[in-house]
C-alpha cells in the first residue's frame, strides 16, 4: 500500500478572495517510510496532511490511498477511512478529556467493533509499549504534555492503520521531550513498520527523520532521503507550471 | 451496540464535567416541573372542589328530566320515572345516591311581606344521599323528617327578607300542575345558609309528598338528582342511564350542562394555567438549550479530534442529545419528585383561603380550601412534555456539533 500525490492544488476563500495554499505538489509516501514535511509557518503542511487524511478536499489533483481515490469517496466512506485506515496525531490535545489513556485508545477500537476483551488487552499493550504501562488509567488531564502525546501514538497505531500523519507532533513539547517521542516514533516505525508521515519546523526533527520534503509556498522544492547520518539529494522536481487563479 | 455504550458513558461524563453548570440547569428543570405540576394539581382540586361543593349543595352531578325541563323549568315538564331506570339507579355502584324531587315556582306571605320563592319538594331520606344542605341547618331549626307535611326549611336571606322565622307560619301560592290554584300555608321548620346566594336568597324546601298534593302532582315528579362517588365518572354513568331510558321524552344531563358557567370558568382558568405552564416550559427548554450551546461551543476541539479519527457525525450527535436526555431526565425525576411531594403535602394539608372568605364572596367562589390535586396524568404530561421540548431544543446544537468540519473545530483551540 501505498500514497499517491500527483498535481495537487488547493486554494482556500477568505473573504471573497482564492489563497493558494497547495501549489502543485507530486509525492508518493511508500509503506515503511519515516518522513518528514518541512518548511516554514503557512508552507501548507497541515494543507497536506489533512489531504492525505481524507479531512480536507483538494481544489484539484489526485491523491490515493492504496487503491482508492479519495476524491471519489463521500464524507462516510472518508470517515470510515479515517477510521481504519489512517492513524492521526496532531500538535496538542489529541485526547478525550473524559477517557482515561486506556479508554482513549480502546475508543478507535470500540468504533471498529473489536471485542472487549482483545480491546483491552491490545489498547494496554500498545501503551506499555509507548512507556505509559502505569498511566492506563489516568486521565489526560493527570498527564504530562509529553504524555498525552504518547497516548497520541499509542491511539494511532493500535488500530494498526496503513499510515499515521502527524501534524507537528512535538511542537507543544520541549526539546527532549520532543526527541524521545521521535525516538518512540522512529522505533515502532523500525519494529513494527508503521508508515509515519509528519510536518515539522524544528530542527531536530527533521533531522530524525528518513525522506524530508520541503514545502516552500505550497509546492515542495526538495525532497531528500537518508540512509543513515546524512541527507542526499534524491530528486528535485520543481513544477514551473502555475494553476491560474 | 457496543457504540451505544461508550456514547453513554461519554455522555455521562460530559454531563459532570462542569458540574455547576449541570446543577443549575437541573435546578431549572426540577423548579420548573414541579411548579408546574403543583400548579395544575392546585387548579385540578380546586375545580373539583368547586364542581363537587355546587354538586353537593344541591345540584348533583346528574339529574334526569322530561325533555326540556331544563331549557324551561316550568311545572308542566314532570314525568314518572319507569322501575327499569330506577333500577338501573340502584345497581349502579358509581352512584353514591339519588334522589326525587318537585320543582315549583310561587309567592310567599308572611305579615305584610311577600317574595317569590323556588319551591323544591324532596325526600327526606334519600335527599341525604344527594346534598349536604341538611348539614347546613342554622341553629335553632331543624332538616325535614319523614313524616313532616307542611314543614319547610328556607334561605337564610330570604327568611330574612319577609320577616319569617323557625316555627312562624307563611302563606304560600303557585299553580297545580294540572293548571289549578295551589296554595298552603306552610311551617318553618329551619333555615339553611348554603353558601350560594340563588338559594339563600330564593328557596324553600318541602317533603316530596306534601308537594305532589299542593301541587296535584299526580305521582309525576320533575327531577331525579344523582349524586357520584367520583365526578370523573359522570361521562360513563350518564351514558349507562341513558340506554335504560326512552331518550325522546327523557333528558340526562351531567354537571357540565346543568352549571355551565362553571364549565366556562375552569375553562377560562385552565388557559390562564397554560399560559403560565407554556412560559415555564420555554424557560425550562431554553436553560438546557443555553447548557448544551455552552457545552459545545467549548469543546470544539474535541468533537475536531473526535472527527478526525473516525467517530461518525450521528454519534456525535448522539452524544450530545444523550447528555441533553441525562440532565433532562434527572430534571424530571427531581421535579416530579419534588412536585409531588409538595402536592402531597398540600393535599393533607390544603390551601386555606378563608382569609380571603369576603373578597373569594365578590368573586362568587365559595370554595374556601383547595388541596393540591396531582393525578398520575398531571405528571406524566409534565414529563413528556419537559421531554420533548428539551430534545426538540437539543437537535439544533446536536447537530451543529456533528456537521462541524473536523478541520476548522481543531483550529478552533
Ligand atoms: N481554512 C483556511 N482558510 C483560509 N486560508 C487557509 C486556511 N487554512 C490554511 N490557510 C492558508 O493556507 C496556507 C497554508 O496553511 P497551512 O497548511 O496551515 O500551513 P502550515 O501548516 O505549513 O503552517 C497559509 O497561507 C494559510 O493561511
Ligand atoms: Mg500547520
Amino acid at each position: 500500500m501505498q500514497i499517491s500525490i500527483k498535481n495537487l492544488y488547493k486554494n482556500y476563500q477568505l473573504n471573497g478572495l482564492e489563497v493558494p495554499a497547495i501549489r502543485g505538489i507530486d509525492l508518493t509516501i511508500k509503506k515503511g517510510e519515516f518522513s518528514a514535511i518541512a518548511g516554514p509557518s503557512g508552507s501548507g503542511k497541515t494543507t497536506l496532511l489533512n489531504i492525505i487524511g481524507g479531512l480536507d478536499r483538494p481544489t484539484a489533483g489526485e491523491i490515493r490511498v492504496g487503491n482508492d481515490d479519495l476524491n471519489k469517496l463521500n464524507q462516510k466512506e472518508l470517515s470510515d477511512l479515517r477510521l481504519h485506515r489512517i492513524g492521526f496525531i496532531f500538535q496538542a490535545y489529541n485526547l478525550i478529556p473524559v477517557l482515561t489513556a486506556l479508554e482513549n485508545v480502546e475508543y478507535v477500537l470500540l468504533l471498529q467493533g473489536v471485542l472487549k476483551e482483545e480491546r483491552t488487552t491490545r489498547s494496554t499493550r500498545i501503551l506499555e509499549e509507548v512507556g505509559l504501562g502505569e498511566y492506563i488509567n489516568r486521565f489526560p488531564k493527570e498527564l504530562s504534555g509529553g504524555q498525552q502525546q504518547r497516548v497520541a501514538v499509542a491511539r494511532a497505531i493500535v488500530s494498526e492503520p496503513e499510515i499515521i500523519l502527524a501534524d507537528e507532533p512535538t511542537a507543544n513539547l520541549d526539546q527532549k521531550t520532543g526527541a524521545l517521542l521521535l525516538d518512540l516514533m522512529h522505533d515502532l516505525n523500525h519494529k513494527k513498520n508503521i508508515t509515519f508521515l509528519f510536518s515539522t519546523h524544528d530542527q531536530m526533527v527533521m533531522e530524525k527523520a528518513r525522506r524530508l520534503v520541503y514545502l516552500t509556498d505550497g509546492t515542495s522544492n526538495s525532497d531528500t532521503f537518508r540512509g543513515h547520518g546524512h541527507f542526499k539529494d534524491n530528486k528535485i522536481k520543481k513544477k514551473s507550471k502555475k494553476k491560474s487563479n | 451496540m457496543k457504540n451505544r455504550e461508550i456514547v453513554l458513558k461519554l455522555a455521562w461524563r460530559n454531563v459532570w464535567r462542569n458540574k455547576r453548570r449541570t446543577i443549575l440547569t437541573l435546578l431549572t428543570i426540577i423548579v420548573g416541573c414541579s411548579v408546574i405540576l403543583f400548579q395544575n394539581a392546585v387548579a385540578k382540586g380546586g375545580h373539583d372542589r368547586m364542581i363537587e361543593d355546587a354538586a353537593a349543595t344541591n345540584t348533583g352531578h346528574i339529574q334526569i328530566h322530561e325533555k326540556g325541563y331544563w331549557d324551561n323549568r316550568t311545572i308542566d315538564y314532570a314525568f314518572q320515572p319507569e322501575n327499569k331506570l330506577i333500577n338501573a339507579l340502584k345497581n349502579d355502584e358509581r352512584i353514591s345516591g339519588y334522589t326525587l324531587r318537585v320543582h315549583a315556582e310561587g309567592l310567599l306571605s308572611f305579615k305584610n311581606s311577600t317574595a317569590g320563592t323556588m319551591i323544591q319538594g324532596v325526600d327526606p331520606v334519600t335527599e341525604k344521599s344527594v346534598s349536604n344542605l341538611h348539614s347546613k341547618i342554622l341553629k335553632g331549626g331543624r332538616y325535614l323528617l319523614p313524616g313532616d307535611r307542611n314543614s319547610i326549611i328556607m334561605g337564610m336571606t330570604l327568611a330574612k327578607n319577609i320577616g319569617a322565622n323557625v316555627g312562624d307560619t307563611i302563606s304560600m301560592i303557585s299553580q297545580g300542575f294540572d293548571g289549578s290554584i295551589a296554595a298552603e300555608r306552610l311551617t318553618v321548620v329551619g333555615l339553611f345558609n348554603a353558601g350560594n346566594q340563588e338559594y339563600d336568597q330564593g328557596m324553600i324546601i318541602m317533603p316530596i309528598s306534601q308537594a305532589e298534593e299542593t301541587f296535584s302532582m299526580m305521582g309525576y315528579i320533575h327531577s331525579i338528582a344523582l349524586r357520584l362517588r367520583s365526578s370523573s365518572d359522570t361521562g360513563v354513568v350518564r351514558g349507562n342511564i341513558k340506554k335504560h331510558i326512552d331518550n325522546k321524552i327523557i333528558e340526562v344531563l351531567g354537571w357540565e350542562e346543568l352549571m355551565p358557567e362553571m364549565v366556562q370558568f375552569i375553562v377560562m382558568d385552565d388557559v390562564n394555567a397554560y399560559i403560565f405552564d407554556f412560559i415555564l416550559f420555554m424557560i425550562v427548554a431554553f436553560g438546557i438549550l443555553n447548557t448544551i450551546h455552552m457545552s459545545i461551543f467549548e469543546r470544539m476541539r474535541e468533537f475536531g479530534i473526535m472527527l478526525s479519527i473516525g467517530t461518525a457525525p450521528r454519534q456525535v450527535m448522539g452524544m450530545v442529545l444523550c447528555e441533553s436526555l441525562i440532565i433532562t431526565i434527572l430534571g424530571i425525576i427531581g421535579g416530579l419528585g419534588l412536585g409531588y411531594a409538595v402536592c402531597y403535602y398540600f393535599y393533607v394539608n390544603p390551601l386555606d383561603f378563608s382569609g380571603y372568605a369576603n373578597e373569594m364572596a365578590v368573586l362568587s367562589i365559595n370554595m374556601l380550601v383547595v388541596p393540591a390535586d396531582a393525578s398520575m396524568l398531571n405528571g406524566i404530561v409534565t414529563a413528556m412534555v419537559t421531554l420533548i421540548l428539551c430534545l426538540l431544543f437539543s437537535v439544533f446544537p446536536a447537530r451543529k456539533a456533528a456537521k462541524l468540519n473536523p478541520i476548522d473545530a481543531i483550529r478552533h483551540l
